[in-house]
């Protein structure tokens, strides 16, 4: 089959330039004046790296990682114990299961988003079951409509890699006198860690640049890293909203390097 | 295997907690779609005319337009594109596929703001106009990293001299490749592209970097009406109205996979 090894050059050259030459393009407005919407004359700075001590970016950083790391771990405890029912489950049914974790997802983000919004007034569509909330700008209507929209992507790459796994090990861990607490904590979890990183990172990073979940949950003045992206971007200020991008790209690249060591070719991101 | 009832029922707990905090929004939407009056919610005043309100909407009308052509596009043009790549990756030596493969995932992980950054940058560098063909760009770049990862696990399981012994007996590359390798990934090519179309109908953040002016898709018009305080309910009608179908489609394959499954029983 070699010869259709040059079957991935197009994808070579359209990576390349939708990928590592705008990436390039964030790391040099970063370090200096390069700029795509103005004239500029071009020379290195470190002006735009003084944002990140800025209070405006650190109230983001932190409220990114508050709420983000949050949600991340009420996802994993909620969402590990329901992909592996899911993934031992006996029934003929279960992809039909899993598939219902997909349906919300068609439903538009936006939609759900206005939805959760309108749950947490005070004057809703709850009021027709006699409920009334006023929870818009508190801490526990951002994280609920976070894991609302982030728990499905938790659950699926653990539920995928569950499924997979040979089930003799545990079968063979129970044979040699393990109980269950210790097929589960020695064999079946350690065995699990790529899928539980996959959606980790595809639960964390979403979380940390969402910027329409927070301005509309998050009441008047909530920032977050993708919030400030976004308006710094159409303010003009592309070489800040450049500085802030590359921090959260630095971030991603981490992630990426923690889940080549467990996954090398991605199949848990699926 | 002996089970432990108290973990069961926990399990059991957890499961429907679960589909409760992703369906109630959904839920919600779908109430809000049925009642008559968008301010008051004393009692419950049953309506279909947001139902009807869609097509007198143009601007919703023309919206829904655009998701509908950019996902099918996108979704054809991505699981084409994306079946040729995955074949040209799974046929590289182990080194040169991981490598392509990381790159492959960049997308993959990185947030969708910084994608959207990153294809307004270099759309915006190379002076291409924004609007339909950029949003349509933007979608199918972000499919093809999903198709290749669903389509790659297939071609694993494939014999690979099955495609040489079909250029041994005298097929052409391209005849083998549709005769021989297209059948046995016809799972992952659809899968993959059932990823892609979910994530073009859905995406709002990189299509948001990706309009101009009045031009919008659903996802885009619907956050600018909510700047301007103009949200009516005839987009949750819409929405309601995608989820509906989805499920309908989905409990439909399930029956019919079933049905499949019974007659190779029987046989």
């Amino acid at each position: 089959m070699r010869s259709l090894r040059s079957l991935t050059t197009p994808y070579l050259v359209w990576m390349v330039i939708l990928i590592l030459i705008p990436g390039l393009f964030i790391l040099l407005a970063t370090l200096s004046t390069f700029h795509i919407f103005n004239e500029y004359t071009f020379r290195f700075t470190t002006t735009h790296l003084r944002f990140l001590s800025d209070e405006i970016f650190i109230e983001a950083l932190q409220n990114s990682l508050k709420y983000a790391g949050i949600t991340t771990v009420i996802c994993f405890l909620i969402g590990y114990p329901v992909a592996h029912f899911f993934a031992k489950m006996q029934s003929r049914s279960k992809t039909l299961f899993v598939a219902l974790l997909i349906v919300p997802i068609w439903s538009n983000m936006i939609v759900r988003i206005i939805a959760w919004e309108n749950m947490f007034k005070p004057v809703s569509i709850l009021n027709l079951f006699g409920l009334s909330f006023d929870l818009i700008g508190t801490d526990i209507a951002i994280v609920l409509a976070m894991v609302s929209m982030y728990l499905p992507f938790m659950i699926f790459p653990i539920y995928s890699v569950l499924l997979k796994m040979d089930e003799s090990l545990i079968e063979a861990s129970r044979d040699l006198g393990a109980n269950r607490f210790q097929t589960f904590f020695r064999i079946t979890f350690p065995l699990s860690l790529g899928g539980v990183i996959s959606g980790v990172i595809m639960t964390l990073l979403p979380a940390m640049t969402a910027f329409a979940l927070p301005k509309r949950i998050g009441g008047d003045g909530m920032l977050l890293l993708g919030v400030v992206i976004e308006e710094q971007i159409f303010r003009g200020s592309f070489n800040i909203a450049s500085t802030v991008s590359f921090i959260v790209m630095l971030m991603m690249l981490t992630a990426f390097a923690l889940i080549i060591r467990v996954d090398k070719e991605g199949e848990t991101l699926l | 295997m002996r089970k432990h009832i108290g973990l069961q029922v926990a399990q059991v707990l957890f499961a429907v907690l679960t589909y409760f905090i992703i369906y109630l929004p959904i839920l919600i939407i779908f109430l809000i779609s049925i009642h008559g009056s968008r301010f008051t919610f004393e009692s419950f005043d049953f309506t279909t005319r947001w139902y009807t309100g869609i097509v007198q909407d143009r601007d919703l009308m023309q919206a829904i337009m655009v998701t509908l052509q950019i996902a099918l596009i996108s979704t054809f043009v991505s699981t084409i594109f994306g079946t040729v790549f995955a074949i040209g990756i799974h046929s590289m030596t182990k080194a040169m596929r991981l490598k392509m493969m990381m790159l492959n995932n960049v997308p993959v992980v990185n947030p969708d703001i910084v994608t959207g950054i990153m294809l307004f940058i270099i759309f915006r560098f190379v002076r291409l106009s924004f609007g339909f063909p950029t949003m349509l760009l933007a979608h199918i770049f972000f499919s093809i990293p999903f198709v290749i990862l669903s389509v790659l696990p297939k071609l694993k399981s494939l014999d690979p001299n099955l495609f040489d012994a079909a250029l041994d007996l005298g097929a052409t590359r391209l005849k083998a490749v549709f005769l021989v390798i297209v059948p046995s990934i016809k799972v992952g090519m659809l899968a993959g592209a059932l990823i892609a179309f979910t994530m073009s109908i859905d995406d709002f953040i990189i299509s948001y970097f990706m309009k101009s002016g009045d031009f919008h898709n659903v996802s885009t018009l619907i956050y600018a009406r909510l700047r301007r305080r103009a949200i009516s309910p005839e987009v949750f009608a819409y929405n309601s109205l995608i989820v509906l179908v989805t499920v309908a489609v989905m409990i439909t394959f399930n029956i019919l996979n079933r049905k499949d499954k019974r007659k190779v029983v029987l046989k």
